[in-house]
């Protein structure tokens, strides 16, 4: 190697130390701190920070945690539901949409404006919405004589009605992304498969939806992970209850760290959630890599 | 008629005097506390706020010092008050904590003693105690006076009162309920839903149903912990007396409140007594001045309130849920004093009745005994005065968080029939015990009850 080549390669590999700086200062040391508080218990005596490390008592609490299962439980239950949901409606919206022949982008604008609202107006809305005696929705059920409901304190129907509010919420997220691609869709194509006497059923099912498959895959990801992380909308309209009901994990997390102050216990069930995180990311990969395969 | 101008001439005469009185009274500082430096106060975003920001005004026009306040909403308080004296140079130089939150700042270490800013400060003995809320004794790890340093200041204190609509139990024959019975009696009379429900109390998860149910608990002479004022931590919270509470509290919801009374939270519960929808309710004494609220309410002037009913033995409860103000110890010296220049000029009685007056509740008894108490839009007063006998702090240990989750998830859950009240509290007894065996507390627990 000659020496201008072998200071060019120096060069490079020297001009990535601020982003490997940066990486380690912004990721790796709040990574490394999580794992190192997940293995403490933290408490603050005469204005100062005492960490003992108790990996045992941590993990023993994790295991015995009696609201972490249902948590659990209701947090699978609410991204299984909701990004389905969200993904059916966006796919089928993004299609009706895109083959409007006027006015597409006055719809297109108002059909993202629920994603423009902050959560917490959202979580008051909604909960107005679903108020017993005064709701809209149940004084629309009364008017026609049917019997109100107990949308948000019955333990059968609070985390349908959660779950509806984040289908409300995040169906013109997935809308766009989906609507997008449906745009970007090779025109000639589909036009030959009608020339070729495809219905419009067959049309879509035949054609649009397996080239719109990366899109949704993409769509399908996002929500996921934002789904497992939702917050502030539970957390205003039922704080988890009645009882475990729609207690979701960052909602325990949120509990744990912030009202019990349980800083280490909280670290381990942070580190929980990532890795759950995670190994649902890398088996939604593989189960997409193998059906693009297909 | 020439009575008539001598009244004219009498009123006008009046009327200047006041006017000449007005400013000098306002600009006459209620007691000298000096120049001071700005401060800034952490302080809720509550139903009482702007009576306090009243009040802040008027001290600040006495007296030409300045006040900052961080208004917060009540979520975020305790994060924003644990990142102020956990950096090591506060942002505020009071701050207001709820007293569920004062044991954590008082056992870290994180406030200054009142004393310690200045050896001659002492709260004038019109100021309430509210159980000692304001003391810490390190060596007991317990809220007392006795043998405790003073940390803080009652800034507000809270406590439950009975509301009931006087026009609709006179027309209904009843008089206000004495015992908690004599509320079931009358709300399953008055109750015809979906129009009226009988009673309202909170039912939801967490602190909600924890706060309302401990009075009834402490009514029928039941507790959570034996004498933890004397260090001992035996778990009394399936006993058969906590049992009748809870049963008689989700009887009270369940045959009174509305059927969403699983997750019937403050809001909810001064929403149905403002629009007439609940003629008794269980609330906090802060609420009244919004049911006075014309813009608020539909039942101005109809609301009356007594203490909290007796149990069946005759004894009452009411849990204590007040504000505390507190002088962060890594605050400058200069702002420490400023800060406590404020608290003595807060507690003095022409500062309490100014903010009674603005819709706040006053922390000394003198106010209770003056003739405010005595104004119709005041007349809250006798029944909260009553009510501080009996009133007392519940959870005032470490542990006191964790303890309100727990009893809030299974109290809740036993309402909603997830559980059975005696499983409930057996679990509660159970996983309370836990906490403090893993506190190294001196702890331990009743048999459990027959499920």
């Amino acid at each position: 190697m000659s020496p201008g080549a072998l200071a060019n390669r120096t060069f490079r590999h020297w001009s990535l130390l601020p982003a490997v700086f940066l990486f380690a200062v912004l990721t790796l040391y709040p990574l490394v701190n999580l794992v190192r508080m997940s293995v403490s218990t933290i408490e603050f005596t005469q204005g100062t920070e005492d960490w003992r490390f108790t990996p045992r008592a941590n993990f023993a609490q994790l295991a015995a945690d009696d609201v972490l299962r249902p948590a659990l439980v209701n947090t699978l239950i609410f991204v299984a539901v909701s990004v389905a949901a969200e993904i059916v409606i966006g796919l089928a919206l993004a299609i009706a949409v895109a083959g409007l022949s006027r006015g597409k982008q006055w719809v297109r604008t108002a059909m993202i404006l629920p994603i423009l609202v902050p959560p917490v107006a959202i979580g008051s809305m909604w909960k107005l919405m679903y108020n017993y005696d005064f709701g809209i929705f149940n004084q629309a059920l009364t008017a026609v004589g049917a019997m109100p409901v107990n949308w948000l304190g019955s333990t059968q129907l609070a985390l349908g009605s959660v779950i509806v509010v984040d289908i409300w919420h995040w169906v013109p997220f997935v809308f766009l992304i989906l609507f997008a691609a449906v745009e970007g869709l090779p025109v000639d194509l589909l036009e030959a498969a009608r020339v070729d006497g495809a219905t419009r059923s067959q049309v879509v099912w035949r054609i649009m939806i397996p080239l719109l498959r990366p899109a949704i895959v993409v769509a399908f990801l996002f929500r996921s992970i934002l789904a497992f992380k939702v917050f502030d909308e539970v957390f205003l309209l039922t704080s988890g209850g009645p009882g475990t009901a729609t207690e979701l994990v960052n909602l325990h997390l949120y509990k744990v760290f912030f009202e019990q102050n349980q800083l280490g216990y909280g670290a381990l069930l942070s580190l929980a959630v990532i890795a759950a995180i995670v190994a649902f990311l890398m088996v939604a990969r593989r189960a997409s890599a193998a059906v693009q395969a297909r | 008629m020439h009575n008539r101008k001598i009244s004219r001439v009498l009123v006008l005469a009046a009327a200047l005097a006041v006017a000449a009185i007005t400013p000098a009274v306002a600009q006459k500082p209620f007691v000298e506390v000096g120049k001071q430096p700005p401060i800034t106060i952490l302080v809720a975003s509550t139903p009482w706020y702007p009576a306090f920001e009243k009040v802040v005004g008027l001290y600040e026009q006495q007296t030409g010092n300045q006040i900052k306040l961080d208004t917060t909403p009540f979520g975020g308080m305790l994060e924003k008050a644990r990142n102020a004296v956990r950096t090591g140079k506060s942002p505020y130089d009071l701050m207001m904590l709820d007293t569920q939150w004062t044991i954590e700042f008082y056992e870290g270490g994180f406030v200054s003693p009142l004393k310690e800013i200045d050896a001659a400060f002492d709260l004038p003995k019109e100021v309430m105690s509210f159980g000692d809320s304001g003391y810490w004794n390190a060596q007991k790890r317990w809220r007392t006076a006795d043998g405790g340093k003073l940390m803080a200041y009652t800034v507000l204190g809270n406590v439950q009162l009975l509301y009931y609509r006087a026009d609709v139990l006179k027309q209904a024959g009843l008089a206000p309920p004495k015992t908690w019975g004599d509320v079931l009696a009358a709300c399953t009379k008055l109750n015809d839903p979906p129009k009226t429900y009988g009673f309202v109390a909170r039912g939801e998860k967490g602190n909600g149903i924890r706060y309302d149910w401990q009075s009834v608990m402490l009514a029928e002479g039941a507790s959570v912990v034996k004498d933890p004022a004397a260090g001992d931590f035996t778990v009394t919270i399936n006993s058969a007396q906590a049992k009748a509470a809870l049963d008689l509290y989700i009887d009270l919801l369940k045959r009174c409140g509305p059927p969403n009374y699983g997750s019937l939270g403050q809001g909810d519960v001064i929403q149905l007594l403002a629009t007439g929808k609940a003629p008794m309710g269980d609330v906090v004494t802060a609420a009244f001045a919004s049911f006075e609220d014309p813009a608020k309410s539909a039942v101005v002037g109809k609301l009356e309130t007594v203490p909290l009913p007796a149990g069946r033995n005759g004894g009452q409860g009411a849990v204590i849920g007040n504000w505390n103000a507190v002088i962060p110890k890594d605050a400058p010296d200069a702002q420490k004093k400023a800060a406590l220049a404020f608290s003595r000029w807060f507690v003095t009685y022409d500062a309490q009745r100014a903010f009674a007056q603005a819709g706040g509740i006053p922390n000394r008894s003198d106010v209770y005994t003056s003739d405010l108490a005595k104004e119709s839009r005041l007349r809250w007063m006798p029944a909260y005065l009553e009510t501080q006998k009996f009133a007392r702090q519940e959870l005032g240990y470490a542990e006191g968080a964790l303890v309100e989750q727990i009893l809030g998830l299974r109290l809740n859950q036993a309402l909603i029939g997830e559980m059975s009240s005696s499983k409930a509290l057996n679990t509660a007894a159970k996983e309370i015990e836990e906490l403090f065996k893993k506190n190294a507390r001196k702890t331990g627990s009743l048999p459990p009850l027959p499920e």
